[in-house]
């Protein structure tokens, strides 16, 4: 009896706490307090009085879809659908990728005979599709905004850049001139032992380990090894020239002055890094924080990385900006005075299974996001993008995207991007974890990097 | 059941079963198995038929073959620490202990939490509260984060992999005990048989149809180890934990070679089939029937 | 009489070393639940930098991310086609499993037999290999992805072989061939004997396989995402897709999302944990 007791109770009380949980959860349920400090949601207003842009009223009714793999401006994208879908008639769905890679949702949906009419993809998806299933936009007018920012596959244009963005190290300079008692320019920093002056300034500050690193594959393999493509020459060119070199077997990379650079630079990231005793155990989350706190002052990482110090406390009106990778100490070196800053994400257009009619919808909205004033708007503002187009006159609000958007106008910028295959962050990025962990030398890690380049022959 | 009513028979018990497995599951595989064949690579609109020029790529895939010996290393360890834990805390939890339906909601949690937020909770875990642990006591086994050395990140893997799955395999041990008559059990124990002897000569046999299915579905389960895998470690420190599944799922979709990917699955397929088909074989042959 | 005694001593030792045990190990087992309830109701900066401070610092605890995650969810919406989903794939795939088991069970005919040695393998099909098959078949030849019922039936396919399997190991443990044989003197057809007299055998297999299964599709999250590309028809795993970014995720409103998603799947494991117990009729029936 008595067990049967102990059951009725025992059991249901754990489900009641859980209840408890949820239900109050639902009561306190809509009604959100406005006061509340942690509401980052707020909506930036859009200016919705002017639009000259013409639509073509035939489109109007026309069911497009748009397949969205930069999970962060998901919501953003909504809204924008939603404000086109008033203006013109067109309905965009946004579709969402949340756990799969995009190039397998796309491979995915193709097979199953419903490809997304519009999908943002990364460039190396878009290079692995394009002469397939994509749409010439050759002849669109917006090629002429984005001159140097389009990617050509046999001189054909076949996906709009909907995005520039840039990496580098970005400093908390509130942090910093705390720390050191004076004003802090980061344009005074010219070369690796400046760097290192400033590094060891700090230390004597108080900031023991001033820089964070991220252990992440795609970090290491994508954004940092890449640099030694695109740091050739600053130019896209030039590194399709340096990977066919080493693909070849033409450049040993041990006699590679961008490689010793680069290592050189990694060691002083590796040697002041904030998680030194346990490299591979640093969280990225953590990494955001301890920027904002003032833990740390640096970290490697791009501009996509706002969101993350946001959420950690950061405010707009605070400042944050990069400093470029330094590779060596020669202050002539574009590589020592540039950050990186090149289109990521792009939209291509299917042209396999999309109609005419919704192959013009698809257009008319590609060319409203760069032309009309509300669109302009909506890019720069809902989504937070940096737009590669020169005739948007809006400007990107948080501090790291407006640092890159005022670099790209000074020419401080380069645009490299290396067009590399998809798995190179995650083979390399492996190697880099090894060498990052002191588990392999310089030695190996070239080893792997040419091993690597040797199977793509 | 007679002969007339076989046909009728058929078709009511087993056909409509038979139907959705086969249209969901066999098809797709035997299509899949076609596609091993060509060279399509997922989105070409051409197939050409290359015979075993994929199998080529997938015997010179020297890290197939590492993760699939790794693989083997989990598959046992996790095999063995399942069944035992899973067994021993169902046979506990049959027991008439008190509260036990709260134990057992308890360990049913795990099944609870999957995909990333599993990977998070569990990382959290190794990388700060065990080294914290270390910090506090000095023990050098805590003092970096498990998942930043390869061995240990191996432990890790088996540690939530068992966590998890014997949540599961509790659940089927469970009800193979409440299946269990309760006259064998007291006749056990009229006839003096107590302890180890009655476990052995008693309830492990009838409990064999159990240990069976549980044996089976933790080896299958232990061998396709993806989301824990991908979750957690995600193949790292420095792709030294990438198991065969996730592997094969790579080699598909990050390194864009679907042929090869497909013809690696294939393998892996077989590989796991013999085995475990030498498994049901051998523990079904100590079944007792009713 | 002695001995019984120091037995008996023994066995409350022992007894007491093994409870003991358990719910240090039980402790272990529910640790990350745990975490889960406790983080769900924090800040993501609360959660990363002290995922252990919990209800005893009253700052920056509170019920938006239960909020946040309701609303962003479409809560009720996702929970309908959850539940329909998996309500229906539930149903159908124990009734067609137990059917099919008891066939093979009770025919030892090639049919039967190379039916279950297929189901057993199927069993060991690496999704991710049947994966892109299986929407070009459905999608691209049949073109019926994209409503419930594909998604129902789907599931109903993929969890056939394992219910099968666990309803076979059960009905020839567990099911005398004697009582059915008493059945069929009395004159009661087939699916008479099966749906009177096996059935009710079968319960506490088709209270395991019941949790199993409908855990299994209530928090499938591969399989709906290939077959439902509309969002109104989104599962409850589906629509969380707002919470993740491209480097990051919001683990706050994550672990609030899946607390609202694996509640319905905790009450319906407690409630049928009595229908296991309430089964125990081997003994009965001998």
């Amino acid at each position: 009896m008595k067990r049967k007791v102990v059951q009725r109770v025992a059991v249901p009380a754990l489900s009641a706490a859980l209840m408890v949980t949820s239900l109050t959860g639902c009561t306190f349920g809509f009604a959100s307090d406005p006061d509340d400090p942690n509401e980052v949601e707020e909506k930036v207003p859009i200016d919705l009085s002017t639009d000259t842009f013409t639509y073509d009223s035939s489109l109007s009714g026309t069911n497009i879809t748009l397949l969205n793999s930069k999970a962060e401006i998901q919501t953003a994208l909504e809204e924008m659908a939603d404000i086109f879908e008033e203006k013109s008639g067109v309905h965009i769905e946004v579709m969402p990728i949340s756990d799969d890679s995009p190039y397998t949702k796309v491979v995915s949906l193709y097979n199953s005979g419903t490809p997304p009419t519009l999908s943002i993809l990364d460039t190396t998806d878009v290079i692995a599709l394009a002469e397939e299933k994509a749409a010439d936009l050759s002849g669109e007018m917006w090629t002429e905004e984005a001159e140097n920012y389009l990617t050509k596959i046999n001189d054909k244009v076949y996906s709009l850049p909907l995005c520039i963005e840039g990496r580098g190290i970005i400093y908390n300079k509130a942090v910093i001139e705390e720390a050191l008692g004076q004003t802090f320019d980061p344009s005074a920093i010219k070369t690796q032992d400046d760097f290192i002056g400033i590094l060891n300034q700090l230390i004597e500050a108080g900031i023991e380990k001033p820089i964070s690193v991220a252990k992440e594959d795609w970090s290491l393999g994508a954004h940092q090894l890449q640099y030694i493509y695109e740091t050739y020459d600053g130019t896209s060119n030039g590194a399709q020239e340096v990977i066919n070199k080493i693909k070849s077997g033409e450049m040993d990379l041990r006699n590679y002055n961008r490689m010793t650079d680069f290592l050189n630079m990694f060691d002083i990231l590796k040697e002041y890094n904030v998680a030194k005793g346990d490299p591979l155990g640093a969280d990225y989350d953590e990494m955001a924080i301890d920027l904002v706190d003032g833990k740390t002052v640096f970290w490697l990482n791009g501009n996509w990385a706002w969101p993350n110090l946001e959420e950690a406390g950061a405010n707009e009106e605070d400042e944050y900006g990069f400093l470029p990778v330094f590779m060596n100490n020669d202050e002539t070196d574009f590589a020592n005075q540039m950050i990186q800053a090149s289109p990521s994400k792009q939209i291509m257009l299917d042209g396999q299974i999309a109609t005419e009619t919704e192959q013009a919808a698809a257009k008319e909205f590609l060319n409203w996001m760069v032309y009309s004033e509300i669109g302009q708007q909506m890019l720069v503002k809902t989504c937070n993008l940096i737009p590669p187009f020169q005739n948007n006159p809006y400007e990107p609000s948080d501090p790291l995207s407006r640092d890159i958007y005022e670099k790209v106008r000074e020419g401080k910028a380069f645009n490299a991007s290396a067009i590399v295959p998809n798995d190179h962050w995650s083979v390399l990025g492996a190697a880099m974890q090894k060498y990052l962990a002191n588990r392999s030398d310089r030695e190996e890690l070239i080893q792997s990097i040419e091993a690597y380049w040797a199977e793509q022959n | 059941m007679n002969s007339k009513n076989k046909g009728k028979d058929f078709c009511m018990f087993a056909l409509p079963g038979m139907f959705c497995f086969f249209a969901v599951v066999i098809i797709p595989f035997l299509y899949g198995v076609y596609l091993t064949f060509t060279d399509w690579n997922g989105v070409s609109k051409e197939k050409n038929f290359i015979w075993f020029e994929n199998f080529k790529g997938v015997i010179s895939d020297k890290e197939f073959w590492t993760s699939l010996l790794l693989t083997f290393k989990y598959v046992i360890v996790v095999v063995v620490l399942v069944n035992v834990i899973a067994f021993a805390i169902a046979y506990l939890l049959t027991r008439g202990i008190k509260g036990q339906n709260f134990f057992r909601a308890g360990f049913f949690t795990p099944n609870l939490i999957g995909g990333i937020v599993l990977g998070y909770i569990w990382q959290f875990v190794f990388s700060r509260v065990f080294v914290n642990i270390g910090e506090s006591t000095g023990w050098s086994l805590f003092e970096v984060s498990w998942l930043s050395e390869p061995n240990k990140a191996f432990a890790a893997l088996v540690l939530v992999s068992v966590w998890q799955l014997s949540g599961y395999m509790i659940l089927i041990y469970v009800a193979g005990f409440m299946g269990l008559s309760e006259d064998v059990m007291e006749a056990a124990s009229i006839d003096g048989a107590s302890g180890w002897v009655k476990m052995k000569n008693i309830i492990l046999p009838l409990m064999m149809s159990s240990v069976t299915i549980c044996l089976f579905l933790t080896l299958s389960r232990a061998f396709m180890v993806y989301d824990v895998n991908l979750s957690l470690t995600s193949g790292g420190p420095y792709g030294t934990t990438q198991m065969a599944a996730m592997h094969v799922y790579e080699k598909a979709f990050t390194s864009r070679q679907f042929g090869v990917g497909q013809a690696e699955a294939l393998i892996l397929f077989i590989v796991v089939a013999c085995i475990s088909g030498i498994q049901v074989y051998l523990t079904k042959k100590q079944e007792v029937e009713a | 009489m002695k001995q019984t005694t120091i037995g008996g001593t023994k066995r409350k030792i022992l007894n007491f070393l093994a409870i003991a045990g358990l719910i240090i190990i039980f402790i272990a087992y529910m640790f990350p639940f745990i975490m889960v309830v406790i983080n769900s109701l924090k800040q993501k900066r609360d959660i990363i930098k002290s995922p252990f401070s919990w209800l005893f610092t009253i700052k920056g605890l509170s019920f938006d991310n239960f909020i946040k995650a309701f609303t962003q969810m479409d809560f009720l919406n996702a929970f309908k086609n959850s539940f329909l989903v998996t309500a229906s794939a539930t149903v159908l795939v124990t009734l067609l499993a137990s059917m099919l088991a008891y066939y093979i069970v009770r025919n030892n005919n090639i049919t039967s037999k190379i039916t279950f040695a297929l189901m057993v393998a199927s069993m060991i099909i690496p999704f991710q290999a049947i994966m892109i098959p299986l929407v070009s078949i459905y999608g691209g030849n049949l073109n019926i992805l994209n409503h419930r019922i594909t998604l129902i039936f789907m599931h109903t396919g993929f969890s056939m072989a394992m219910s099968v399997f666990m309803f076979h190991g059960f009905i020839k443990g567990n099911v005398p061939i004697a009582l059915e044989e008493a059945a069929c003197i009395d004159g009661c057809t087939h699916a008479q004997t099966f749906f009177q007299i096996v059935l009710p055998l079968l319960k506490p297999i088709i209270s395991t396989m019941v949790i199993l299964n409908s855990l299994a599709f209530w928090n499938d999250f591969l399989l709906p995402s290939l077959v439902l590309t509309d969002k109104k028809l989104f599962t409850l795993p589906l629509s969380t897709y707002s919470f993740y970014g491209t480097y990051s995720a919001d683990y706050g409103t994550i672990m609030a999302g899946l607390l609202l998603c694996v509640i319905p799947i905790l009450i319906l494991y407690v409630v049928l944990q009595k229908q296991i117990i309430g089964g125990v009729v081997a003994g009965a029936v001998k």
